[in-house]
């Protein structure tokens, strides 16, 4: 029985010089939260891997032990995409690192290739720089432009920043974007997204190990719901949800598949296709301390 | 002549009588230059011969047929459903290129009239500026490109169907095997002799391939050696482009050049390398100074972190290895500028050559730092041509139009220079360029910044002897120099004798390579 998407979920991480993508890209790898995690990188400069994780290398796809694998991009967008959607049977997710130049809102673009489904645009940010390289003479704009165009923005180094900088920046950032504003760590499920395999798993629809203290809830679904209901759904999301999937049918395409998605400020309901028969289902990961009961009754609302 | 050199260069009879051999009247009646030395243009000028052309101005393909402009909607369809008609393959996607819809005023070419080409075939016309494609309903139904498909940069109608226009690379992929092929051909044998062939028809006896491809895959360089080193009618000067460096360092790279440099020939040339700073002026993504663009779009996207640059130059420095970059905005020249100033303060490396591509708007102060770092300008003289108009009316207002690709400053503050096509961004052309250089003109008939024009003289010098300084070929090609190679335009007229103006007209007959004739395509035939 296959329940696999057909479609790779595909989340872009950006963030200048710095940001601290290289810390969490390896922390995604060492920790994938039982995903096998495909990370597409600039270069391997950009990951550390230890070498006691990694099972074997084939030119510019290394494969670690734990099922995760990294690619280099060294051929382009395109031929890259292509190559890893020939691993499709054996990866649940594609991660793309954004160079430190790069806007990541327009790399997210290619999400939407065949095989492929956009999971948010993340942007990391020091919490302590930020601010002076968004009016540097040279970077300044590509700095605001990165965190302008993201769904969700991590702020690094919060162990070591104080908490006027960290209260600083968060200020400073809630101007500058729409985006949720999240301090580091966080797990890999909510920057990344929920694992889809165990969201269409018959009967284990609980998403996986619970993130920390996030909480997480999940619900499935017989039968297509109403526009209406997802109309309703969207207007009333809870305080604190920052991650949220949903396989469903919807009563005006039933034959076909709506992916309803939330990655920290964006919402985003599309059409990838016709049903492919799995289970139609929805989870939700809301940061600690949000009532579970807001979030069942959010859930409920579709029907 | 022997060997493929000028043994010596003098008074024919004088020369027979001291050296002996035959007076060869061939070319008496030709007007001999040495040959033109293109020191930036791609590889892909060549391979887009391969598919169908459809822009708006008349251009000449390698085999010499020329393809009048599409200026009409219906010219577009005729000259598709000409070559739809030639593709026996029902299954093969006709590509083709060139399209630009910047000169119709508005109205955009979509899938309702490509349909009128083909139902049937898949069809992806590439835009000029190859960051736009337009296809046919085959094709986004082959693609599954339809009404849900979300993606940016795929526009629709009412009706919420797509129009068939896919903008930027995430868009353009779509198309998918078209896609593939029309970027995956440019790697074919056979687009390298149409490269050959191009320059053999302007003049033009050193090629340059500007980063375009990976170096550090030998099966590209035994590629090019198998064809450049056996009879190809140009020289090949090729710089392996940084960006496409992947799992390998900096130093690694450096390394890896400074090996690859023993394997040149005289026909082919290996160790250079290229980087980029910035995009393009007329793309808007350039990296310019206040007051940036006048149109009022935000400023350009870098390429190489600004403050990494200085690192990411160091190892070629240090590795004696000349660099190219790619400036366009006179912001990015800064950031160029203080790069090199840092690496030689900390590798003193002595004619280093460094050099600055496209120096689009620099200014008198940065030649003059370009002169003072011992670095080199190769400037876009094209543009006057190409983009004067839409630069006065459009990019940076009249201004600094009047200031770009400032050849005469250039020259006048001692910078080694050279001009360029950059073709195939616009079209291999040695004559044309120098051409746009003397002249300044544009196609509305302004002459943009007639104090930054050169004269035949400097322009000619620019594509030859300038070009071939800024290669590291000074004491081989760029003159016609006892014991150098004997490389030749060669031409129906004098460019002395006519007209400035009409320096763009002189027909060419073909080239001289290392002594051997290469009429241009239609001579002699």
């Amino acid at each position: 029985m296959s329940t696999e998407p057909d479609r790779l979920p595909l989340t872009v991480i950006g963030g200048y010089l710095g940001a601290g993508k290289t810390t969490l890209l390896n922390g995604i790898l060492a920790e994938p939260d039982g995903q096998r995690i495909a990370v597409l990188v600039n270069d391997f400069g950009d990951v550390d891997i230890d070498g006691r994780l990694l099972a074997s290398v084939d030119g510019d796809v290394l494969t670690l032990a734990n099922g995760c694998i990294c690619c280099s991009m060294v051929d382009g967008f395109a031929e890259t995409l292509e190559t890893v959607r020939g691993f499709a049977d054996r990866i649940d997710r594609v991660v793309v690192e954004v160079s430190g130049v790069g806007e990541p809102r327009k790399v997210a673009r290619w999400a939407h290739l065949p095989g492929f489904t956009p999971d948010g645009v993340v942007v990391l940010v020091d919490p302590l720089s930020v601010r002076d390289r968004a009016t540097d003479r040279y970077v300044g704009e590509t700095v605001v432009n990165q965190v302008a165009g993201a769904d969700l923005v991590v702020m690094s180094r919060s162990d070591v920043a104080d908490k006027a900088d960290l209260a600083g920046t968060e200020a400073w950032l809630s101007v500058m974007t729409d985006a949720t504003v999240l301090q580091s760590p966080l797990p890999t499920a909510v920057l990344l997204g929920p694992g889809l395999r165990n969201l269409t798993a018959e009967d284990a629809p609980a998403p996986t190990s619970p993130p920390h203290d996030h909480v997480s809830i999940s619900r499935h679904l017989d039968g297509p719901v109403t526009r209406k209901s997802i109309d309703a759904w969207i207007r009333a999301r809870p305080g604190g949800v920052v991650r949220a999937k949903g396989l469903l049918k919807v009563d005006d395409r039933p034959d076909d598949r709506t992916v309803l998605q939330v990655c920290g400020s964006t919402t985003t309901v599309t059409v990838d296709g016709p049903w492919d028969g799995g289970a139609e289902a929805v989870v939700a990961i809301a940061l600690p301390g949000t009532p579970r009961a807001a979030l069942v009754k959010w859930l409920n609302l579709l029907g | 002549m022997r060997d493929g050199r000028f043994l010596a260069v003098g008074d024919p009879d004088d020369l027979v009588a001291t050296y002996g051999g035959t007076l060869d009247r061939t070319l008496a009646d030709k007007v001999l230059l040495p040959g033109f030395v293109e020191a930036h243009c791609h590889k892909d000028t060549g391979g887009l011969w391969q598919y169908t052309y459809v822009g708006y101005e008349a251009r000449t393909d390698p085999d010499g047929r020329s393809w009048p402009g599409c200026t009409t909607f219906d010219a577009v369809v005729e000259r598709l459903r000409e070559a739809d008609r030639l593709l026996a393959d029902p299954n093969e996607p006709l590509l083709a290129w060139g399209l630009d819809p910047i000169f119709w005023s508005g109205d955009r070419l979509d899938r309702r009239q490509l349909d009128a080409v083909s139902t049937t075939r898949r069809i992806f016309v590439a835009h000029s500026n190859m960051h736009l494609a337009t296809v046919n309903s085959a094709l986004m139904e082959a693609e599954g490109i339809t009404p849900d498909t979300v993606a940016e940069g795929v526009p629709k109608d009412v009706s919420g169907w797509p129009l068939g226009e896919l903008q930027e690379f995430p868009a353009m992929a779509l198309a998918g095997a078209a896609f593939r092929s029309f970027f995956g051909r440019q790697r074919s044998d056979e687009a390298i002799h149409l490269f050959g062939k191009s320059a053999r028809n302007v003049g033009v006896t050193t090629l340059t391939d500007l980063g375009t491809s990976n170096l550090l895959e030998e099966a590209i360089v035994s590629q090019w050696a198998g064809i450049v080193n056996h009879g190809f009618p140009t020289r090949v000067v090729m710089f392996h482009g940084a960006m496409q460096n992947g799992t390998v360092s900096d130093e690694t790279c450096a390394a890896a050049l400074v090996e690859l440099r023993k394997q040149s020939t005289d026909h082919l040339r290996l160790g250079y390398l290229k980087l980029l700073l910035d995009g393009s002026i007329q793309g808007g993504t350039a990296r310019l100074r206040w007051p940036g663009f006048h149109h009022g779009g935000p400023n350009g996207i870098w390429l190489i972190p600004p403050d990494q640059f200085a690192d990411r130059l160091a190892p070629y420095h240090r590795a004696g290895l000349q660099v190219h970059t790619h400036a366009n905005g006179d912001e990015a020249v800064d950031v160029l500028l203080d790069a090199v100033a840092e690496v030689q303060a900390a590798h003193p490396m002595p004619d280093h050559r460094h050099t600055v591509q496209h120096c689009q708007l620099t200014t008198p102060g940065q030649y003059r730092r370009i002169r003072a770092l011992g670095m080199c300008a190769n400037i876009f003289s094209n543009h006057a041509w190409f983009w004067g108009d839409q630069h006065i009316s459009i990019t940076v207002g009249p201004d600094r139009a009047a200031r770009m690709n400032a050849a005469r400053t250039a020259l006048d503050l001692g910078v080694p220079l050279s001009i360029h096509s950059d073709s195939p961004v616009t079209p291999l052309d040695s004559l044309h360029v120098a051409w746009a250089a003397v002249n300044r003109l544009t196609p509305s008939g302004v002459v943009v910044g007639p104090d930054e024009r050169i004269t035949v003289a400097e322009a000619l010098h620019a594509v030859t002897m300038g070009a071939a300084w800024q290669l590291r070929m000074e004491d081989e090609v760029g003159s016609i120099s006892p014991r150098k190679f004997a490389d030749l335009a060669i031409l129906e007229a004098d460019p002395f004798e006519l007209d400035p103006v009409e320096l763009r007209d002189i027909p060419v007959w073909g080239t001289m390579c290392g002594g051997v004739l290469h009429p241009a395509a239609g001579v002699g035939d």
